[in-house]
């Protein structure tokens, strides 16, 4: 069974159409890139499989359960924006993930943390928006989940930053899970992704191998998107 | 699950209404000088420690309400509902944590409202007098209520939660259709809430139609039909609108 299994999704508001007829099959083991201008439905892709958004039709299935408490419990997710409490410290909300997922490993966040040089005594709301972005990265990473959907991980932070993020992604993850990365910012992740989609207003009009796309059109993923996206 | 949400739930509303209850404890103790003995008994500043007694009376009851609304509406709704409604946790146990806290923290408002009172005639020099008549007060309050009037006493006791808990959920509700709406929510759950005074009005007005002979003597047996009535339609409500959120939240929730 794959670990996401996504047929015939459309989701509309009003008269704008999301997402189009999507169908797509992930199976588990692998880094996959969701990728796609701004507005062309990734977050709306991933907002469906985390619950918070209803399809219009269609299905979107995890481990063949339809998002609830059953995939919440396997799911590790990044939102776009900072959703966490911004009265907390690091270490308060270290609690608050061990609080309530089983597979929150506590000591590896706290590592990661200070890795990072975050202080643990500061609250979120005095971080910096690139903090508060590595911290909530960290507090995802630190699970052991079936499946991780990240929004624009390195959407805002520094070039640094950004090798840092990808590497936690990469020495994070285990075999068994899938990490789906969202981002138009192509050729910073290129090098970490086993899968590629390209979605384009709402359609997915490519799904294949990166290594595969490099061989076959003996072009990068990056000049592909470039090709594809071109306006 | 429920006991882990209000574990965060209960301390969040109090950190927002702390500030307020300290201030209005705060007026209460200058309220109480400035009518005590020692005062120099201006008129000016009885007249100014009274004002602001009451406005931080009204801020205490306008900010509780404002909380509470917002507390759902954010983070069930709005922004933080990236994390929250990633939890594993039901729509059900959401709703309750944030239900229950609300209530509690109703009530510790109330409490906070007596706590003022005492503080008032602690410092206007007149809690000894307090103290004095207090018992005979109680102990005549003891003796004129009989038997089944303890009942009745119980009666509205429970009536009153039941009303405080079909309040707070007739508010969940309206924010959650008014969210329906993918623009002008606050309007829009406005406009639900207005719906909502209508239906309670509607259901009210049937009940009376139903039961025309509902009160004849008005006696203990009425008193008891009425309470009764009143807390099977209250409870009704309250599962309406908590089957109304659930609902909403668990097949029709469309983030912004």
């Amino acid at each position: 069974m794959a670990r996401i299994e996504i047929n015939h999704l459309t989701k509309n508001f009003g008269g704008l159409t999301a997402l189009d007829e999507v169908d797509l099959s992930l199976e588990k083991g692998q880094i996959v890139g969701l990728l796609g201008p701004n507005g062309s439905g990734k977050t709306t892709l991933i907002k469906i499989l985390n619950g918070l958004l209803t399809p219009t039709s269609g299905s979107a299935e995890i481990n063949g359960m339809k998002p609830g408490v059953g995939t919440k419990k396997i799911v590790a997710y990044l939102p776009d924006r900072n959703a966490l409490p911004d009265y907390m410290t690091s270490d308060q909300l270290i609690g608050l993930y061990k609080d309530f997922f089983e597979d929150f490993d506590s000591d590896k966040a706290g590592a990661m943390i200070d890795d990072l040089g975050i202080d643990r005594k500061q609250t979120l709301k005095k971080m910096s928006k690139g903090t508060k972005e590595k911290l909530q990265l960290c507090l995802v990473m630190a699970r052991t989940a079936e499946v991780y959907l990240l929004d624009e991980p390195i959407g805002g932070v520094d070039p640094a930053t950004r090798d840092y993020i990808l590497r936690t992604i990469i020495s994070n993850y285990n075999e068994d899970a899938v990490v789906v990365i969202s981002t138009h910012l192509i050729s910073d992740i290129e090098s970490v992704l086993d899968d590629v989609v390209f979605i384009k207003n709402g359609r997915v009009v490519l799904h294949d191998k990166a290594d595969h796309i490099r061989e076959e059109k003996g072009e990068s993923v990056d000049q592909l998107f470039r090709e594809v996206f071109k306006c | 699950m429920l006991g882990k949400l209000l574990k965060y739930e209960i301390p969040e509303l109090g950190r927002k209404l702390a500030p307020l209850y300290i201030g209005w404890a705060a007026t209460a103790v200058l309220l109480g000088l400035a009518v005590g003995p020692a005062a120099s008994k201006s008129d000016f500043m009885v007249v100014l420690s009274g004002m602001l007694y009451s406005a931080a009376a009204t801020a205490v009851v306008v900010m509780t309400v404002i909380t509470i609304i917002q507390r759902y509406s954010n983070s069930l709704l709005g922004d933080d509902a990236y994390f929250n409604q990633v939890l594993p946790v039901t729509a059900s146990e959401h709703i309750a944590s944030k239900g229950l806290s609300a209530m509690i923290w109703v009530i510790v408002s109330g409490a906070v409202m007596c706590l003022t009172g005492l503080l008032i005639a602690i410092f206007s020099g007149s809690m000894a007098e307090f103290l004095r008549v207090m018992p005979d007060i109680w102990r005549d309050i003891i003796m004129k209520i009989k038997g089944e009037e303890w009942l009745i006493l119980l009666e509205i006791l429970i009536m009153m939660v039941f009303s405080l808990t079909k309040s707070v959920l007739a508010i969940y509700a309206a924010i959650t259709i008014g969210h329906q709406a993918q623009k002008r929510t606050t309007l829009a759950s406005i406009g639900a809430y207005i719906g909502v005074l209508f239906f309670e009005t509607f259901v009210g007005r049937t009940g009376m139609s139903i039961f025309p002979n509902f009160f004849r003597n008005f006696d203990i047996y009425d008193m008891h039909k009425f309470f009764g009535g009143g807390m099977l339609i209250t409870a009704a409500l309250c599962a309406i609108y908590f089957l109304i959120c659930k609902y909403l939240m668990e097949k029709r929730l469309n983030l912004a």
